[in-house]
């Protein structure tokens, strides 16, 4: 166990978001760093309200039927491009609703990685880098819940919205520190679950046994002190900040009206929590759209799990721009990599990292842009090639974090995002 | 000299290469012409005599469905434009005779009345729809499947049909009026991906020669649909009864596979596609007792009316033909 000693500066607070659930499972990850240093030092950020939405298409999104179609072409597949709301876009027929809220978004249709592998691909979307290294890098959400953390936020910075999620954390944060990990929490009816008291407990009861579980921790914090134990400390205090806030889950409080709007499915569910998270200013949220690695059947299934995606996705974009909301929030329709443009004899795609596209959409980007090309048959890359290291940079420059400073994790300088690389400046506002 | 039908003795006889992969493909009644969608928009026709290709162009997608008039003079195409389209195929360059658009998506399925006065077709739009080919005016639609109906076919000699669906529904629906006469379920040949796409389904629907059984051809077995892992299975149903009979597949050989399309040989034999192979069944009886390898993938098949050549379309744009026999 590694013994430290805090300096017991007001900066320290950070360690409230601390939170119940599987996030020891960081604390390997952090060995040899102190938990609890200053997290940004000249480097801090203080943007206030901003929130990044991550919809994360796991598996590997075609880019051929979304944001980049090559209709009438042998590799174009079956479905046509239809326009959008901004001239000259044409997006897959498939998102005819997205295609309505085009003028909010930004298309990056020339991303070049190199990696075919889902978990290494995954990582290096995520993380912004080439993880050769011995280092591990914290994924976007952690980078973003520091970058954007306000001192008297009460709940998680980093939340992954997932059926049935009860507050599990990743161990995404690197040497960030656990507090900085995802926190899985569902959309369900009551919000939270595992949140209300046990029958028999009263509110009065309950504060006493925190009262005295604080007690002993002191005493027993004056003589040994150490990550873990703080991690579990700050653990019970964001529990319990959360289940002060368990309603915001409870997303059958909207109305009927407005939940189908956003669809009753999981999907639709998630992305109507994921506003309810904007509106209360969580810094960073993640949706999972999970199995889109479609070596088989391509098309059959994109045509049945695009349209799920299509119309919450494209509602959750109007909604949040009626409310005023997209100014202040970044969402990224994000993939581990594309599919090939050969048709194999499934009539399915394979992982193609070598040419693929995202979407975004709200702040801090020039709408209705459309950055880089691929040639007819969406083989190569054209023009303005990029990957994931300046698609980091461009996310954090977006919503106002400076990419190029760094963390300084008890003395040690840590680059925010690869150094060697910088944002898609034409694309930011 | 006569050929006896026998599989174990076959040979191939023709090849013929397309530069667009196959989806679909029919031998007409006449025996003078074999017919192929491909996902180039066009259709391929062959002369079986000398090999002669000729271009059909007038979709705009992917042509999934053919079908002939009885008499031959007619061929009806369906594709994922959603249109059906008539053309007078046994001119030497065949143009449209008609051109309907049917359904909101594709086009999935279509099928020739016994007497050739109707065609069938059901679409993306989960909607069956019956035309008079006289015409091309609609005589009924039914809205009556949950799902995406894949296929359908007549019922032999009446202007019933049948109609099987994405989720394993097969509907008998009344010629006259389009009422739902029974439903028979094969949900066992249905997986459901993630809760949001249906895999599987009622890929294709043949009678038997007699009209006394029904098979239904798809996929089974499936333990990862994104990475293609299934089995190809035939479900066969008492015609009369609606009680099913046998489960055939391929067992003698581990191959993902669905079967696209199953026909019955005049002697009760049955054919089916599994991936690369031409598969071939007794009646009730599990397993395949001949497999013919071919070079590529088999989306389609369909017997000649001298009922000894198979002509298959193929993944790699090719139609092939193997004779199922030796010269006697």
């Amino acid at each position: 166990m590694n013994r430290y000693k805090p300096c017991g500066a007001i900066d320290h607070g950070i360690g409230r978001r601390q939170f119940m659930g599987e996030f020891l499972m960081g604390m390997g990850a952090i060995a040899g760093t102190s938990l609890f240093s200053h997290p940004l030092g000249a480097t801090e950020v203080t943007q206030r309200g901003k929130s990044v939405v991550v919809v994360y298409l796991n598996g590997g999104v075609s880019q051929f039927e979304s944001w980049d179609p090559k209709s009438d072409l042998e590799t174009g597949g079956p479905f046509k491009s239809i326009p959008t709301s901004v001239p000259g876009i044409h997006i897959s027929e498939l998102l005819p609703y997205t295609a309505q809220q085009m003028h909010h978004m930004a298309l990056i249709r020339s991303i070049s990685t190199d990696l075919d592998d889902h978990g290494l691909a995954n990582n290096i979307v995520r993380s912004g880098r080439t993880t050769r290294s011995a280092t591990e890098y914290p994924e976007l959400g952690s980078v973003v819940a520091k970058g954007l953390e306000r001192a008297d936020f009460p709940l998680p910075g980093h939340i992954t919205t997932m059926v049935g999620g009860s507050g599990g954390r990743a161990n995404n944060a690197a040497y960030l520190g656990p507090q900085y990990a995802s926190v899985a929490i569902g959309a369900e009816k009551g919000g939270v679950v595992n949140t209300q008291l046990p029958d028999g407990m009263t509110v009065t009861a309950d504060s006493r046994r925190h009262d005295w579980r604080r007690f002993v921790n002191g005493r027993h914090r004056s003589k040994v002190q150490s990550a873990e134990m703080d991690a579990y400390t700050q653990c019970y205090e964001q529990a319990l900040r959360l289940m002060e806030k368990r309603e915001l889950f409870d997303i059958t409080r909207e109305e009927e009206s407005v939940q189908e709007a956003y669809s009753k499915t999981e999907f639709g569910k998630q992305m109507l929590l994921a506003r309810r998270l904007v509106e209360a200013e969580v810094p960073f949220i993640e949706i999972q759209h999970g199995g889109w690695d479609f070596h088989h059947n391509n098309f059959e299934f994109h045509l049945h799990y695009v349209a799920d995606f299509d119309r919450p996705f494209a509602h959750f974009i109007g909604d949040l721009h009626q409310r005023g909301l997209l100014e202040r929030t970044l969402v990224i329709v994000m993939t581990e990599f594309g599919r090939t443009p050969k048709i194999n004899a499934g009539y399915g795609r394979d992982h193609y990292p070598k040419a693929w596209s995202i979407a975004l959409a709200g702040c801090g980007i020039q709408h209705g842009a459309v950055i880089g090309k691929t040639d007819p048959k969406g083989i190569e890359v054209t023009d303005r090639k990029v990957d994931h290291r300046h698609l980091f940079h461009t996310y954090l420059r977006a919503v106002g974090i400076d990419s190029s400073s760094e963390f300084d994790i008890a003395g040690r300088k840590f680059p925010i995002a690869d150094p060697a690389f910088g944002p898609i400046k034409e694309l930011l506002a | 000299m006569t050929t006896k039908f026998d599989p174990r003795a076959s040979q191939s006889i023709s090849d013929w290469e397309h530069n667009a992969k196959l989806l679909c493909c029919r031998v007409d009644p006449t025996g003078t012409y074999v017919v192929a969608g491909s996902i180039d928009y066009t259709i391929q026709r062959w002369e079986i005599g000398t090999g002669k290709k000729t271009s059909l162009a007038a979709h705009d997608n992917w042509v999934r469905t053919l079908g002939f008039s009885p008499d031959g003079s007619a061929l009806y195409s369906g594709a994922y434009d959603g249109r059906w389209i008539a053309w007078d195929i046994t001119s030497a360059a065949p143009q449209p005779i008609r051109v309907v658009q049917a359904h909101a998506g594709w086009v999935r399925g279509l099928a020739v009345s016994h007497d050739g006065k109707q065609i069938a077709t059901c679409g993306n739009d989960k909607r069956v729809k019956v035309w008079s080919t006289d015409d091309g005016q609609l005589l009924r639609e039914i809205d009556g499947h949950s799902s995406i109906p894949y296929c359908l076919q007549f019922v032999p000699n009446t202007y019933d049909l049948v109609s099987g669906d994405i989720v394993g529904n097969i509907h008998q629906w009344r010629g006259e009026d389009g009422t739902l006469v029974r439903s028979l379920t094969a949900s066992e040949i249905f997986f459901h991906i993630g809760d949001i796409a249906p895999f599987g389904g009622i890929i294709h629907l043949s009678f038997s020669p007699d009209g006394k059984k029904l098979t239904a051809s798809g996929l089974h077995k499936c333990s990862n649909a994104p990475a293609g892992n299934r089995r190809a299975v035939a479900l066969t149903f008492d015609w009369t009864t609606g009680e099913k009979r046998s489960k055939q597949e391929c067992l003698k050989k581990d191959i993902d596979a669905t079967m696209w399309r199953a026909v019955y040989h005049p002697d009760g034999t049955m054919i089916g596609n599994v991936a690369k192979e031409i598969g071939f069944w007794n009646p009730d009886v599990d397993d395949v007792f001949h497999l013919i390898e071919t070079p590529s993938d088999i989306f389609d098949l369909d017997l000649h009316p001298n009922q000894i050549d198979l002509y298959t379309a193929h993944f790699d744009g090719h139609v092939r033909c193997h004779r199922l026999g030796s010269s006697a």
